[in-house]
This record gives structure tokens, sequence and C-alpha cells, in this order.
């Protein structure tokens, strides 16, 4: 199982989630991506996105003034 | 008493930043994720008002009329505006509120916002509005037009939205969402950490887009919430000094500011962000043809698409859609298509042998 980081801070929502869903479909079953984001409406967004596709979030966390991090495992 | 309009939009602003509300959002995701959860939000602040503004009616507090449906200016500048918002990443009231918690981006989606209320409004090109506005059917009020009791349509509303909230609510509680881990209590952590259910903030702006009605009232400006006719306001004033244009809507869109700016600082939300080349010239061309569609439909998100419509008017409804089918256009373009350069999961690198 590895871990793979997408670095979308910088962007308007709603690329990082736009960005989340294509990586994601490139990584293998069981490793996790970690995306992070400084888009604040993503912090409903990206979490959302995961629970409606059974994707289990092992980590997500405010890293700093507006600006965060969620892991999410491909399932 | 126009410092009444700077409370509200405080308070609204506050709301729209804790409450990630975002109508543009909500329009966009319609095409990129096939979900209502968002646009459900929205109609449901449509139906909170629109039994708010009937009340007040009916109490004499307010005095709707209605008068002509511009409908060409209500197709064309809905359908510009509902494609000038995705380019600039907000509508008019996300654009304010995103600017409050300190996206450079916004901040030029604002600006050139106001430029393009103003001249479309009051400059140069305020001939065209007229001229597209002047073609119009002579009733806007859709219950007039039936002429039916508009309680019918209020109630019917209601249990539409009601119907769709009750599947949205029954969906929500087969998955469980992840969030994060808190680090203040009690009050502290309901205003500025805890994320706010979309339909519970809905409810709110509801009640403050009814609140609205009355207070504008008073101060002689007989409409509810408005967002591009004060923003305009403030381009003309800004050149002129025209103090008889800073009015409850101008207090009411600073207040915006001020609201989302203190939700944002007291959340540790609030951080200058600059956008890349292609975000910049973006929120510029999205702004100015924001300024120029809300010209013609008469109105943006707020005024045509969730106060015009709470109290039936063909111009909120009809822009709503064209809105609807412009955010669906440019999201084609602008955002399936989305290419940038880094935007591909890295591995992490970890320590050999492992």
């Amino acid at each position: 199982m590895a871990k793979h980081v997408l670095e979308t801070v910088g962007q308007v929502c709603p690329f990082p989630l736009v960005e989340a869903k294509r990586a994601i479909a490139e990584i293998p079953v069981g490793d996790e991506l970690v995306i992070d984001f400084d888009c604040t409406q993503a912090t409903d967004s990206l979490p959302q996105w995961a629970a409606e596709n059974g994707y289990p979030v092992t980590e997500f966390v405010k890293r700093g003034a507006a600006e965060w991090s969620i892991t999410v495992q491909r399932a | 008493m126009i410092l009444t309009g700077l409370l509200l939009g405080t308070v609204l602003g506050f709301v729209f930043q804790r409450g990630r509300f975002c109508v543009t959002g909500a329009f966009r995701d319609l095409f990129t994720l096939r979900s209502t959860r968002w646009l459900t939000a929205f109609m449901v602040i449509v139906a909170v008002q629109s039994i708010g503004v009937f009340v007040l009616d009916a109490l004499g507090v307010i005095n709707l009329t209605s008068g002509d449906f511009p409908w060409l200016g209500a197709v064309l500048g809905g359908f510009i505006f509902g494609f000038a918002i995705v380019l600039a990443g907000g509508c008019a009231t996300g654009t304010y509120y995103r600017a409050g918690e300190g996206l450079v981006g916004s901040w030029l989606a604002l600006i050139f916002y106001i430029v393009g209320a103003a001249t479309f409004r009051f400059g140069p090109l305020a001939t065209s509005t007229d001229a597209v506005r002047s073609i119009a059917l002579p009733e806007d009020s859709i219950y007039q037009a039936l002429g039916v009791n508009p309680w019918i349509l209020v109630t019917l509303l209601v249990a539409g939205v009601g119907f769709v909230v009750a599947r949205h609510l029954r969906r929500e509680r087969k998955v469980r969402r992840a969030s994060l881990p808190a680090t203040k209590t009690g009050i502290a952590h309901v205003l500025f950490e805890r994320p706010w259910h979309p339909f519970i903030s809905a409810a709110i702006i509801g009640v403050i887009a009814t609140a609205a009605w009355p207070l504008s009232w008073a101060t002689g400006r007989e409409s509810g919430l408005g967002i591009t006719g004060p923003s305009a306001n403030i381009g003309v004033f800004l050149a002129t000094g025209d103090l008889a244009l800073v009015d409850w809507g101008v207090m009411l869109v600073l207040g915006l500011l001020i609201g989302s700016f203190i939700a944002a600082a007291g959340s540790g939300e609030f951080k200058i962000r600059v956008p890349d080349a292609r975000t910049s010239v973006r929120s510029i061309f999205g702004g100015i043809l924001m300024g120029w569609g809300a010209a013609w439909a008469g109105g943006c998100t707020i005024g045509n698409a969730m106060v015009n419509t709470a109290t039936f008017g063909f111009q909120g409804w009809i822009s709503l859609l064209f809105m609807i089918i412009g955010t669906g256009v440019a999201t084609r373009l602008f955002i399936t298509n989305h290419r940038r350069d880094g935007a591909a999961a890295r591995p992490v690198l970890t320590s050999a042998g492992k």
C-alpha cells in the first residue's frame, strides 16, 4: 500500500475535486491519495465525494490558515 | 436607517462563509457531479423566503407589485451571467464573500463586476440594457398571469422542495462523512469550526432574506436582497461622489465583505491567496460578463434567482433557468476539460526496503 500526493494549493474550487477524481482513478486499489488544498469549499466537497463513493478517509486535518489536507483511500 | 443593511449584510456574509454556500457550485454540481444537493439547499432559501414574503405582504408590512416581464433580457442576461460565474469562480455573492476570505482572484472579479454593472446600468452601454429590456411581455407575476391565489404557488413550491429535501436526508443517512477533528468547544465550535448542514444554512439565509424586505423597505428601497444594483451604485459613487447612491443595498454588500472576513478570520480560514495567470484572466473577464448579464437580466443569482423567484416573477424563474444553462455550457468548456501541469498524483517516496 503506497501513498500518493496531489498538491492543489492555489487552485480554486471546484478544481481540487476535479483533479482528485482523476488522480484517484490512476492509483491502485488500496493505495492512499493525500490531497492538499486551500479552497474553503473543498472542506465540504471532498469529504462528501469520498463518502458518496465509499472511499475511506484515513486522515483529515487543517494544516494552517486556510490550508487543509485530506487522505482518501481508493476502495 | 441604512445601517440595518450593513448589519444584515454582515450576518449574511458570515452565514455564506461558514456554510460554504456557493450558488455557482450549486448550478455547476448539476453538470460535474450530477448532484442536486446544493441546488436543493438553494431552493430551500427560495421556499422559506417565499412564505416569509407573502406573510409580510398579507400583513401589509410590504406591498408586492409587479411590472412587465422583459423576457429577452432574462433569457440573454441569465445565460451570460450563468456563463460568467463559472469563469469568475463565484456568483455575485460568492465573489463578495470570497473576497472577504482573502482570495485575490475574487477581488479582481469583484472590481470588474462593479465596472461591468455600472457600465451596463448607468454608463455608455446602458442604452443596450434599455433596448433589450424594452422587449417585454405585459405581466411579470406568475400568479397574476394565471389568475390564481399566490398561496397556491407557495404551497406547491414548499411541498416540492420539502419532498426533495426529505429524499436527500434519507440518502445522507446511509453514508458516513469524515469531519475535521474539533479544536474548539461550545459556541465557538458551532460558529467557527463545525460544518453547517447546507439545508440549515439555507433556512437561515431564507430568514435573513425575508428580514431584508421590511428593513430595506423602511429606508425607501422597496425590494429585498439585491447585489448588482448596489454594486453598480458603488461604481458610480466612486466616480461621482454622489451620496444619494449610497443606500441600504450598498450597506448590504459592504456588510457581506465584513461578515465573511469575521467568519474566515475567526475560524483561521483567512489567507491572502494570489491566483495564477489563467485564474486571474478568467476572474477579470468573468467579472465584466457578470455585470453585463446581471444588468440585462435585471438581477443576479440573488436578485433574480433567489428573490424574484420567491415572489413568483417570470423574470426570476426564466433567468434562473438560463443561468443554469449558461453555467452548464461554461462548465463543459472550462471545468470538464480542465488540464494543469502537476495536477497528477505523485507517489510519496518511502525509505528503501519498505
